[in-house]
């Protein structure tokens, strides 16, 4: 397909090929493009009118749903007293709360509009800084982000929020002296149970899951007195640090706890559905997220999972997945480095795109995952060496996984393979 | 998974008080897209005609203008045909077309039909602009969503004659010139 850049337009920075187009009712691009189009045809209808008035064509956050009547609440409060910083904050926050729940980043656009002019205030308040730094976290701004959690607790040292902010970044870009530190002032200026499941985040990253899971296990008693996210936070990292260690039991009896706390959070939802992968469980990752296929991390593991199972579906999934990473990409997102690693290397077969993903992601996200995509296609496309980087990270933080440790091995086997032959 | 947390709150005087969420190394689905295709057409006065589509999500529809009647979170197509009047309304007041000077381009909404995405249900809204007097560029400016949500974005997809070309509409690239 042709895509020109025509000087006259000036003020367009775009110029993207369309392949895999996600805008896949334009009748016109697709008979001046079929030749281009790889793969099968997109398995959608051309725009149409619904044959009757009941047809259901979208599903939308339901006014039933009080989290969704609360945000209407607070909306009407905002738009009543549009220069009251309280009712934009208790706004931006229900509306990042949701769409994090939910997995659904227009939320946090609707958060943006909300906090952003007071966050651009010639001498913003600190809390409208620490939401903004959140929105941007979200979508992997991570340097943006430090910025303002930087500016914020300048501003406000004792802010507890803006420093657990500041160590779930760093923890993401695995920075772990400085998770460490945000940590200690979390304890300081939050509680005791805080701070310390906040180092047994880091514990847990660091070769020491086995001392992540007793902290974890003294903030459980405390942690019943707090909210069900508070309770889902722990029995979630509960479940990941028992992965570790390799105790897949007790893993998933964490994980299903955390579910009844939390039930469609996305981010536990996803994370139980990666362990179920894992263990060659894959036809119950189709009744655990039959109901979240719209958040695109949910999509990839239902995908996987038909893959899995050999489905004759697979080839659907694989369109529509790849039309979402399209999708981002023309409007400029990188956020999904992860996730497109591993969809080139498993449902696309391509594992020297996956490695390019994965290592381009690696210079954003450094958590196991990360790692773990980047060794996983490193291997397959015959590349071991181009892992360095990932294998001499994990050695510095002695990261324990018994996923990843056999990848790990291979890798230097073959790395010392190659360096033998050569001499 | 990440393994710390983020927020839910903003205060955090007290332990019980504290909510939070397990946070996660990827969010989970791409934020606002419209997609706004035109084919333009010149007469030989040199009059400009464009032929549009544009494709805007009934979440996002569904989000301003509240088109779940009956609240059960399952839009219909009836609930949607019962809403394109305001539909209408709402969104040209955020699409400029202007050939100049003293030569701003009407736009007749046409049709509305649905349009399948990657992502979910999209209302097709068809249309037909005319500028008065012959314009060698036409500035289109596009604004729908930015109020409500800066990250919304608009893929501007133009085909003329044999050429495709593309754009991608933000708060802070809002116009485009289409030179004729």
């Amino acid at each position: 397909m042709n895509c020109r850049d025509r000087s006259a337009w000036g003020a367009a920075r775009l110029c993207a090929r369309l392949t895999a187009c996600a805008c896949v009712g334009l009748t016109s691009l697709n008979s001046t493009s079929a030749a281009d189009l790889a793969g099968p045809p997109a398995p959608f209808r051309t725009p149409y009118l619904p044959a009757a008035d009941s047809e259901i064509l979208q599903e939308v956050p339901s006014i039933a749903d009080p989290a969704v009547a609360d945000m209407r609440a607070l909306r009407t409060a905002f738009n009543a007293s549009p220069s009251s910083l309280t009712a934009a904050i208790h706004l931006a926050d229900a509306y990042i709360d949701y769409g994090r729940q939910i997995g659904d980043a227009h939320y946090a656009g609707y958060a943006e509009a909300v906090i952003g002019p007071w966050a651009r205030a010639p001498v913003p308040p600190a809390a409208a800084l620490v939401t903004q730094a959140t929105i941007l976290q979200y979508r992997h701004q991570f340097n943006d982000a430090r910025d303002l959690l930087q500016r914020s607790v300048q501003l406000n040292p004792r802010d507890a929020q803006a420093w657990l902010t500041l160590a779930t970044l760093e923890m993401v870009q695995g920075n772990y002296e400085k998770v460490a530190q945000n940590c200690a002032k979390v304890a300081s200026t939050a509680d005791v149970e805080t701070g310390l499941t906040c180092v047994a985040g880091l514990r847990s990253y660091t070769g020491r899951a086995r001392e992540s899971l007793a902290m974890l296990q003294q903030v459980a008693t405390a942690a019943e007195r707090g909210s069900p996210a508070y309770r889902a936070w722990v029995e979630g990292l509960t479940a990941e640090s028992a992965e570790r260690l390799g105790d897949w039991t007790l893993a998933e009896t964490h994980y299903r706890s955390a579910l009844k706390l939390l039930p469609h959070d996305n981010f536990l939802l996803v994370a139980y559905a990666d362990y179920l992968l894992d263990r060659a469980r894959p036809q119950e990752v189709l009744p655990l997220l039959a109901e979240h296929a719209q958040s695109d991390t949910a999509f990839l593991r239902l995908a996987l999972a038909q893959e899995a199972l050999h489905s004759d579906q697979v080839q659907r999934y694989v369109w529509i997945m790849a039309a979402r990473f399209e999708a981002l990409r023309l409007r400029g997102s990188e956020y999904f480095g992860r996730e497109e690693s591993r969809f080139a290397l498993r449902l696309q077969h391509d594992p020297q795109t996956a490695l390019d993903m994965g290592l381009r992601n690696w210079q954003m996200q450094r958590e196991p995952w990360d790692a773990r995509v980047v060794l996983e296609a490193a291997l397959a496309a015959k590349r071991p060496q181009a892992a360095m980087p990932v294998l001499d990270f994990l050695q510095a933080a002695r990261l324990e996984d018994p996923l990843i440790e056999p990848l790990v091995r291979e890798l230097r086997a073959e790395i010392a393979a190659s360096a033998g032959a050569s001499r | 998974m990440t393994a710390l947390a983020s927020r839910c709150g903003p205060a955090l005087a007290a332990f019980a008080s504290i909510c939070l969420a397990i946070s996660g190394g990827a969010h989970a689905h791409s934020a606002s897209d419209a997609y706004l295709t035109v084919t333009a057409e010149r007469s030989a006065s040199g009059a400009v005609r464009i032929h549009g589509q544009w494709d805007i999500a009934l979440r996002d529809l569904d989000f301003v203008l509240k088109l779940d009647d009956d609240g059960d979170g399952r839009l219909t197509w009836g609930e949607v045909r019962g809403h394109q009047a305001a539909i209408e309304q709402y969104v040209y007041r955020y699409l400029k077309l202007d050939g100049g000077s003293g030569n701003r381009c009407s736009i007749q909404p046409a049709r509305q039909m649905i349009d399948d995405h990657a992502d979910g249900a999209y209302a097709a809204l068809f249309f037909e602009a005319a500028c008065p007097r012959a314009a060698r560029k036409v500035t289109l400016r596009y604004s729908l969503f930015f109020d409500i949500d800066p990250s919304h974005r608009g893929i501007f997809v133009m085909h003329d004659q044999s050429a495709i070309a593309t754009a991608l509409l933000s708060p802070r690239n809002a116009q485009v010139d289409l030179a004729f």
